[in-house]
């Protein structure tokens, strides 16, 4: 084990929080590598293939990290691991739906990052704040791009209106799961190491409720006053392991060719 | 309707005090978005340190159709700088 943490906060907590980490961008990267060569307009096609190869280099900083902390090495999490052993949530394992869809969830995904990162940077574990200050010098690009193409999209043509809006009402009670709090989260928030879901989640709210509106796409939401109140129950479970079927057509997917010859040199 | 993006020409400079080359063009909605994806497109192999985009439509453009424009119905080789080597670049100390 190389990398040691403060030994207040136990090491079984830190390394699901970790975990959690890279299977969201592990699961993601790989829907948005289901564009290359589908994508409507060459440009999004490289864009995307771009997106999925960033994110993919992300779970591999976490997947690192995850090794340093005593766990197996990156290859093995992705390609040798059950499904049922990821700690992804539900939303990333979704097909990859319309181009609407794609953005939709991209961007929501892209905000959720950002608030998690930015959170990282006042860590009190280092190797936490310092991996938030190198992954969101990319991160910070994914938003421009899909909060640009959401801000566009929204009210550009009355279809791509209404499949914005379709996106969004299926998307969003999906991304709230994001945000179900981990197995003994509270342990890390104690110690400072994380801000904790529930911090988050009202973070990504503050951000994407006006920006959505601003593009004339409605959320699930109430407003009063300062609180944005959520109409949606989210789609939890996957921090627990229990996942869709979608998530296990995925990994099967993913880890079809390294299986056929683990012990192969690439 | 035409739902397709017009296109943008992307110019890219590789270093500070290079000229900006032109490199190609890529469809966006508007001159951010078309920064943005000349960026996925001509920057992410290249070293790149800065990027313009142009509205294709907004540049003019001189008519093959008309050589005559470029004619040198005399002899004008006096112009010519055959004289000296114009380096491509100038060093300084």
């Amino acid at each position: 084990m190389s990398l040691t943490i403060p030994s207040h906060i136990p090491l079984e907590h830190f390394k699901r929080f970790v975990l959690s980490m890279a299977d969201d961008e592990l699961v993601l990267g790989h829907r948005d590598s289901e564009w290359t060569g589908h994508a409507p307009i060459l440009e999004e096609d490289i864009a995307f293939s771009n997106i999925a190869q960033d994110e993919i280099g992300h779970a591999l900083v976490w997947y690192t990290m995850y090794m340093e902390l005593g766990g197996p090495s990156p290859d093995e999490m992705g390609f040798l691991r059950e499904w049922k052993d990821f700690r992804c949530c539900h939303f990333v394992t979704y097909p990859r739906g319309d181009f609407a869809y794609t953005v939709v969830r991209q961007y929501l995904f892209d905000v959720a990052e950002q608030v998690r990162l930015q959170g990282l940077l006042s860590s009190s574990v280092d190797a936490l704040r310092s991996v938030a200050e190198k992954l969101l010098r990319e991160e910070s690009y994914h938003l421009l791009h899909s909060q640009g193409l959401v801000e566009r999209l929204g009210d550009a043509t009355p279809e791509s209106h209404e499949r914005m809006q379709r996106a969004v009402t299926e998307a969003f009670p999906q991304a709230l799961g994001i945000f179900e709090e981990l197995e003994g989260e509270s342990f890390l928030v104690e110690a400072g190491a994380f801000v904790g879901n529930a911090a988050l989640r009202s973070d990504w709210l503050k951000e994407v409720v006006p920006v959505l509106h601003k593009a004339s796409l409605q959320a699930p939401v109430q407003l009063e006053a300062e609180n944005v109140k959520v109409l949606v129950s989210p789609h939890e479970g996957g921090r627990r392991g229990q996942h869709l079927e979608y998530l296990k057509q995925l990994v099967d997917d993913m880890q079809q060719v390294y299986r056929l010859a683990p012990q192969s040199q690439w | 309707m035409d739902t397709q993006w017009e296109t943008y020409e992307v110019f890219h400079q590789s270093r500070r005090g290079d000229a900006h080359v032109h490199v190609g063009s890529v469809h966006a909605p508007d001159p951010q978005m078309a920064l943005q994806l000349a960026r996925d497109q001509f920057a992410r192999r290249l070293s790149c340190v800065s990027l313009w985009v142009v509205r294709t439509s907004d540049i003019t453009a001189t008519d093959y159709q008309d050589p005559d424009f470029f004619a040198r119905v005399t002899d004008k080789s006096y112009r010519d700088p055959k004289a000296f080597d114009a380096p491509d670049k100038l060093h300084f100390e």
